[in-house]
This record gives structure tokens, sequence and C-alpha cells, in this order.
């Protein structure tokens, strides 16, 4: 891996940088699992890393070095469920890179877009359960959650919350048995 | 000769240096058989300098004159805690230098921490040369993971005017986990957990066959086995004190009594139940002499730093947080550091990550091992080992109402770039200032200043029509590159900032020049920290402004940990037994340095600054000069001139000149959204850069910006329309072209990326299968 490629193919490379999209700088399809994620980072790094390539010289290190910080760049927006979700559907509308802060905002407001809920039953249930959360009632705010759940199906932070609440609930039975 | 590159672990207390050769890793001992040499500078009343455990044992005859824990000073500005800190239980003179640097006051001379510490590198640089029989110039020193950039830069020039070439500042977790995982052919993730003599770091670390990936890392570097000394002399000194009505901390004689006192009962404690301290005579009172004798066990010692302990997993909760692991996903625990011997510690360890930690790593000496590890590595012709570090920090750029904004968040991997979009807060501004911070607070002041620049020279139109993207760039070789560009022009400017060390180039390279690294003058010393610690102070914008100066600063991208040095006296017992009492005639094996000795070795030739220096054309423009309003910096910020003129021929590399545009970097569309910079004229009263509110921060934040300028009408629509367009692109003419359409696709360009997307054959599929 480490000897990929000639230097006037890194030169090339770095040119052509901003033409590619995460994946393609990683090198995986963008169906690839977390893991396959993280194992292309690593063989990329193996390929780009600028210590591996000190006996270039200053332009071509230059080029690898740019290399390895967009790879780093790729990995760090790609390694992250939410992010990823958010990279994904900017790459939907053509967009190739995506700073890390920007993956990060666009991920935090289709967050709370979800935890307001989508349709009009989600959100009246959604809120619901936030009531009941609030009067610290976790077994019908799990109820008007699985309810809301059944309106927005995709919604990951319904599910996510679902499951959070199911683990509460199951850990205070513990502790009452326990007692 | 085959050229040899050491690792050195430059610790608070104890210092260690190792060498990686034929396969083998050894720590290499001092003249007197000891793994390890305190790092302690004594000066003596003839001239002379003492360093090591030799020195370390003058404390007590000499405490003024002798100079421990440098470690917890350098790279810090006067007015920091930490040297309020010291100040206060140090018996050495710590006094304020130029620019709120820290200096050490020894007789009529003054040294800067840089200076202290190249004293220790060179013994230990001395140490290997003896052991070696060769000269030493190459040397992968450790620093704490969560060292800010100053700290980092400092160590770096430290090592400089000791003569020494840092082939890379390491992260002494990320040495401690190559020691650990090096060659192994493991597949883990760890948790090191390492406690120095006055930090603590965590780092959680990936290791695969070659690949050493840190997940995260976080650490507190106010905390370390200094802090359990210091909590047995209080406990000592207030009995004492209530008992005889005797303030042993006013006696700095007693005072360092007690100190080694408490510090050697602490590493009895990691082998014995219970220790006594008995210190006969400590004090004349009333013609009476006065004793210390006090029994401990490991209970009661446990009862008194058990705070201390769980602080450490506070941050250790942290770590593993920002990893996304818990301690069930982790395969092992390493302890490193002196105090990680302490029985009570490994126990708290065991408990806290539910496995008892790896017990037969020398918790001394596998920084030192990792060090020379990674030196051999990057000497070597082929690599052997890769290491994916992160930065610790968070590094941020100064906006308005006194905020710092993030531009690229801790624990995020190195190398990387991130570039963020300002824009004018006045109609027609002519300059920016841009201010650079390292830390975690959201009030910028309350953050490390790294430096700050100013940027002229953009079209100049109405307030927020202008768009600057300030671009950080963080190479894994530590340094952190800012640059300023104006996306309308192509107009660009970076600036190297290297003056965090309290050392300026020029500074070192006389000291280098002189030959005279034992007895740094003063002269060469003055402002450590300079112009940072202004503008840290809220004073008015200092630096000069430089035509197309590149701007660098040192970060801590790289991997660390703090191997506390261990317990010389230990050590000293095994080794001395051991075959390896060599009385050799050499330098190194003379602990004492002849102040005026030149270095007996060939002192490199002052590592020209690494980066730029670079002769390729800028694309930059000329930045005209503003008129300065302030008449300027101090002499070591203009520092660089040799370098600052130069275009930098990375700024050449990211900004071609043939490029007609910036470097169009899709704009951070929703959530960042575009600060403004604010005129220098400005700058006194409110603050630099204004952001315009995040999106999904919605007007809240705004307003809230406007309101902290007074006196500056600035219709909040008018910042949300530009914060806006960053999602029309169709919006104002400055708005980047997009990528396709900026004239940078040429038909090579598109060949190169089918062949390196894999159409062609060759190399690149194999590139390809790997990946599959």
């Amino acid at each position: 891996m480490s000897d990929v490629l000639a230097p006037t193919e890194i030169l090339a490379l770095a040119n052509i940088l901003d033409e590619l999209d995460y994946y393609q700088v990683l090198h995986i399809d963008p169906g690839a699992s977390a893991a396959q994620v993280r194992q292309a980072f690593h063989a990329s790094s193996r390929a780009f890393h600028p210590d591996a390539n000190r006996h270039l010289d200053r332009e071509h290190r230059e080029a690898i070095t740019k290399i390895a910080r967009r790879i780093t760049e790729a990995y760090t927006v790609l390694r992250d469920a939410k992010r990823r979700r958010a990279y994904d559907e900017g790459r939907g509308t053509g967009q190739r890179r995506m700073q890390i802060a920007e993956a990060e905002a666009r991920a935090e407001q289709t967050a709370t877009a979800e935890l307001e809920g989508a349709t009009p039953n989600g959100r009246r249930y959604s809120a619901l359960a936030r009531q009941d959360l609030a009067r610290g009632d976790l077994a019908a705010a799990l109820r008007n959650l699985q309810t809301a759940a059944t309106f927005e199906p995709g919604n990951s932070h319904f599910k996510a919350t679902i499951q959070d609440l199911k683990e509460q609930i199951e850990a205070s039975r513990r502790r009452q048995k326990a007692i | 000769m085959a050229d040899v590159a050491i690792g050195i672990d430059l610790g608070t207390s104890n210092s260690c240096v190792a060498i990686a050769q034929d396969r083998s890793v050894e720590v290499i001992p001092n003249a007197y058989g000891e793994a390890t040499s305190a790092s302690v500078v004594a000066f003596r009343e003839d001239g002379t300098i003492t360093v090591g455990n030799a020195a370390k044992a003058n404390i007590i005859h000499d405490p003024v004159h002798t100079v421990y824990s440098s470690k917890r000073l350098i790279g810090r500005y006067f007015f920091s805690e930490e040297v309020k800190k010291a100040r206060a239980i140090c018996s050495y003179r710590i006094v304020e230098g130029p620019n709120h640097s820290v200096r050490i006051q020894i007789r009529d001379d003054q040294y800067s921490l840089p200076e202290i510490s190249a004293l220790v590198l060179k013994e230990m640089k001395a140490v290997a040369e003896a052991h070696l029989g060769q000269p030493v110039t190459k040397a992968v020193v450790t620093v704490p993971a969560y060292f800010n950039d100053n700290q980092r830069q400092a160590t770096k020039d430290a090592a400089r005017v000791a003569g020494l070439e840092v082939l890379r500042i390491l992260n002494e977790p990320t040495a401690a986990a190559l020691a650990y995982g090096f060659g192994q052919g493991l597949t883990q993730k760890v948790a090191i957990y390492d406690l120095g003599g006055g930090t603590f770091d965590i780092s959680v670390l990936e290791i695969g066959t070659d690949v050493f990936e840190v997940l995260s890392t976080c650490g507190d570097t106010f905390l370390g086995g200094d802090d359990f000394d210091d909590r047995l002399i209080d406990l000592l000194a207030d009995e004492f004190s209530a008992a005889h009505g005797v303030n042993l901390r006013k006696d700095p004689f007693a005072f360092e009594k007690l100190k080694v006192a408490a510090e050697s009962a602490k590493k009895n404690l990691s082998v014995d139940d219970e220790v006594e301290i008995r210190i006969p005579g400590i004090v004349e009172h009333d013609g009476t002499s006065l004793s210390v004798e006090r029994r401990i066990a490991q209970d009661e010692f446990a009862g008194l730093v058990m705070d201390l302990v769980m602080r450490t997993f506070k941050v250790c909760d942290e770590a593993l947080q920002q990893a996304n692991l818990t301690v069930r996903d982790l395969d092992g625990v390493i302890l490193v550091g002196g105090p990680t011997r302490l029985p009570l510690i490994r126990k708290a360890v065991g408990d806290y990550f539910q496995q008892p930690p790896k017990t037969n790593i020398d918790p001394d000496e596998v920084v030192a091992k990792g060090a020379a590890i990674h030196a051999a590595s990057l000497t070597a012709p082929e690599q052997q080992a890769y290491l994916l570090d992160v930065t610790p920090l968070s590094l941020r750029i100064g906006v308005a109402g006194g905020l710092a904004e993030t531009v690229i968040e801790r624990n995020t991997p190195v190398p990387i770039e991130q570039t963020r979009t300002f824009t004018t807060f006045q109609d027609f501004q002519e300059r920016v200032k841009i201010r650079v911070y390292q830390g975690e607070a959201r009030q910028s002041e309350e953050n490390e200043m790294l430096g700050q620049f100013e940027f002229a020279g953009f079209r100049k139109a109405r307030r927020g029509e202008v768009e600057i993207d300030v671009t950080f760039a963080i190479d894994s070789d530590g340094l952190v590159r800012v640059t300023a560009c104006d996306r309308a022009t192509g107009q660009q400017a970076s600036t190297e900032i290297t003056l965090s060390s309290g050392l300026s180039e020029e500074e070192i390279e006389d000291i280098l020049e002189k030959g005279d690294t034992d007895r740094v003058q003063t002269a060469s010393a003055d402002d450590l920290i300079a112009g940072e610690a202004e503008t840290a102070l809220d004073t008015p914008p200092e630096m000069e402004i430089q035509p197309a100066p590149e701007m660098e600063i040192e970060t801590p991208s790289v991997p660390g940990v703090d191997p506390e040095p261990p317990v010389a006296a230990d050590v000293r017992v095994e080794l001395s037994a051991g075959a390896d009492v060599r009385v050799e005639p050499s330098a190194a094996a003379d602990v004492r340095v002849e102040p005026s000795a030149a270095p007996d070795v060939p002192v490199e030739p002052p590592a020209a600054p690494e980066v730029n220096i670079a002769p390729p054309p800028a694309p930059e423009v000329h930045v005209e000069p503003p008129a300065a309003p302030q008449p300027v910096p101090p002499p070591s910020r203009e520092a660089t001139p040799s370098v600052a003129p130069q275009p930098s021929s990375n700024v050449a590399a990211d900004a071609p000149a043939a490029r007609p545009r910036p470097p169009t970097t899709p704009r951070p569309a929703a959530g960042p959204a575009a600060p403004r910079l604010e005129s220098l004229d400005e700058m006194v009263e409110i603050d630099d850069l204004d952001i315009l509110q995040n999106l999904d921060e919605g007007d809240d934040a705004g307003s809230d910006e406007l309101e902290l300028m007074e006196g500056v009408e600035t219709p909040p629509a008018e910042l949300r329309g530009a914060a806006l367009d960053l999602e029309e692109p169709e919006g104002s003419p400055d708005d980047p072209v997009p990528l396709d359409a900026h004239g940078g696709v040429d038909e090579a360009n598109v060949k190169a990326r089918d062949a390196y997307l894999g159409d062609a054959g060759g190399d690149l599929s194999s590139y390809r299968d790997d990946e599959e």
C-alpha cells in the first residue's frame, strides 16, 4: 500500500482532491460500514502518512500532506453516524466536501427536527411524551413515543429515545426488585 | 557512524533517554547507572551547573539556586494560575520577564524556561552520547498529551537550544502505547493512564498491526504526583505548626527537607504498608532543635489523596465518552508514571476500568522507549509504525463579544485542515485581526492565546459583503498554520506564529551560534511569550503586519504521554547491581557542566524553521502594510523576519498561483456561518470578529452579538441575510464558484481522477484491492 502512487500521481491526486467526495477520498463504497470506514482510514494513512514520505522533495511532501489532511477530514465526518447522514444528504445535492463544523451543525438541525417530529401525529405524541418525561412518568412517555414512532418509522431520534426509555424502565424495575 | 536518533522523556520530576537499535529498545543509564535522572538543575556558587540526581541532592543545601519541576512553568505566562502557585511553593525565584514571560532568577542572571529545560535535555543527550560513543543530534522528545501549543513550542525550542534536531514532539501516552504495542501484532483498544509528576493524561487508542490510532485524549496539566507530595507536606506542616507554633513553610531549608521527606515517604508507600517520616532537627526554635516524626499508613495516605485520584477518573470519563467507548470495550489499561506504582492508584484504576492494569511495563521507562521506537522509525528507510494522533485542545478564533469560535474541535485527528468564513464588521473596512486561541472555553480570555496576525488588502466593501476564509491546518508534526483568504480576490495572507515559547527564532539562533548552550544569556531569553501575553491581556493589537507572512503555530498535534519519571532511588539499586556501572570519562559522565564549555558535540545548525522559507512564488498578493495604528511589536514578535517576507511554499501548495480564485472549499453552509471581522480601529473597544449566528442558533445568538457591539448599528436582518445566502449559491457575486466551474478542472485532472478511482489497472487497482 505504501508504494501505491508514483510521485507524479501524487501531485495529480492532490490537484483533483476537490473533485472527489469523501468516499472516493477513502476509496470506499458509499454503503461502507463504520468498520470499513476505519479500515480505509488506516489503509489510506499508511499510503499517505507524511512520516512515511519524508524522502520526497518538498513539493511532493506538501502534496502528500494535503491529501493526508483530506483523508483525515473525510474520516472525521464519515466515522460519526450523525455527521455521515448530514454529509450524505449534502452529497446527494452535489456537495463533495463538508467541513466538520458544518456536518455537525446540520446533524444537530436534523436531530432537533426529529425530536419535534415531522408529521402532525408524530409531533403530537412526541410532545405528549416530553410532557410525561417532565413529570417523570417513564412508562407513559414510552407509550406515547411508541405511538409517535408508528407515524414516523424512520425517525432515529424516536427509536433511540424509546430504547433509552426501555433501558431506564428496566433498570428501575431491577432496583425495585433488589429492594 | 550510523546516524542515530534517541527518544527522550522529559519529565516534570525525572527524565529518561532510550534508543532503539537492532530491533531492541533499551533505556540508557546515566553515568551512575541510573535509568532516570532528576529534571533538576543546580546553579552552584562557583558558576558550575549541575543537572540530574546530583542536582536534586543539592536542593536541601541550596534551595534558592536549584530549579526543579520547571516543566510546570514552561510555555506559560507569568500571570497564569500555575505560575502563581509555583511562586508560592517553589524555593527558587520566579520572576517576570519581558512580555509576561516567566524567568528564573539565579543570582544576577535570569533564565528562560526553555533554557532550563535545555540543560536537562543536554544532560540526557550527553548520557546517550557517552553510552553510544558518538554524537547524537536527533531526537523525539515527549510532552504530555494535554500540553498546549505554547508548551510544545517551548519544549521544542529547548531541544534546539540543547543542540538537538527534534524529529517529532510526541505525546507521552502515544509513546507509551507504541512501546506497548509495537511489533506485537496486537489488535486492541487500550487506555493509557498517565499520572506524571506534574500532569495527568489519559489517552484511548486503537492499536492495529502497524497503526496506532488515538481515539481521544484528555488531561489535566495541574494534577500530578507532586500534588500527592503536597498533601503529605500540608499534613506534616500543619501538625508541626499546631504542635510547635512554627510554620515550616516559611523556612526554605526546612521546607525543602520536608518536601524531600514527603516524596520519599510517598515512594516508599508504593512498597510498604506503613512508613515513618523522621526529620531530626528540622528547625531551631527558641533555642531548641525540633524534629518531625510521623508514621503514616497506606490507608491514611489514601484518605489524603483520594480526591486527587477521583479527579483523574473524571478526566477518564471524558476521554471514554469522546472515544465513544465504555470501559468494557477496552482490552487493556497501561499505567505510566512513577505515581502509578502506588498500590492505592493501581487498585483504584483497576476498579474504575473493571480490569487490573498491565503490570509488566515499567511505568518510568515506557515513554522513553516509545519515543526511541518512533525516533528509529522516523530515521529508518521504511516506516514501521503509523501514528494517527489527535489534537488535544480545540483551536479557536477570537470573535466579537470576547468569544472564541471553534475552528477545529479537540480530539480531531491530525493532520487536518478546516476553514471558517468570516466577514467584515464595518463598511469599507481595510484590515481585520485574527487571533488564535487554544482551549475549551467559550470566552476567549479563558483560553490560551497562541498568537495573532492581521489580514489586510482584501476587497473593500460594505460590511458583511467581504468573505474571508480563515483556514487552520494542523499537520502531524504539530505545526498549525493559519491562513486568511479573501474569497473574492484570492488575496491571501498567512503568518507564522512562533513566539509562543518565549524564545524567538533569532534568540535560539543566537544561542546556538554562541555555542554557549550551557549558560545561555539573559539577553537571548527575553520574551517568552511576548506578544501573546499582550493579547491575552486585551491590549491593543500589536502585531506588525507582515506582507505575506505565513503563520505557523506549533501545535500539539502530536501524541504524548507524560510518563512520570521514576523514582530514581529504586531504579538505582537495580541498575547499579547490574554489570552496567561504567565509569566513562566522557562529557556525559561528568554531570557537572562547565558553563563555558562549548558543546562537546557539533551542534546542528539551528534547524531552520521547518516549514516555509520556500522560494516558490507565492500566490499571495502583496498586502499593504496598513499604517498600523499601534506602534509595534516587541522585538520577539517581529521575530522571524527571516521567515516572514518569504512567500511560503505551503501557501503556494494550497493555492497555486495560477488559480484565479482562492481555494474554494464549499462554503460552510448551514452551521458555521460567517462571522465578521471588525476593523482595527474598533478593536480597542469591541472585540474582533463578529460571528454571523449559526443558522441553528437562530436570531438570539445574533442579537446577542449585536448588543455587544454598541454604537454600531447592524441590523440583524442583514446578518442573517449574509448567513443565509450560504445556502443560496446564486446569491451574491462573492459567492464561491462551485468547484467544477472554477477552472481547476482540466483534462489531465479528469484523467488523474479516473485513474485514482481505479478504472485504470496497475498499482491503482491493487490499492483498491487492498481496500476491499
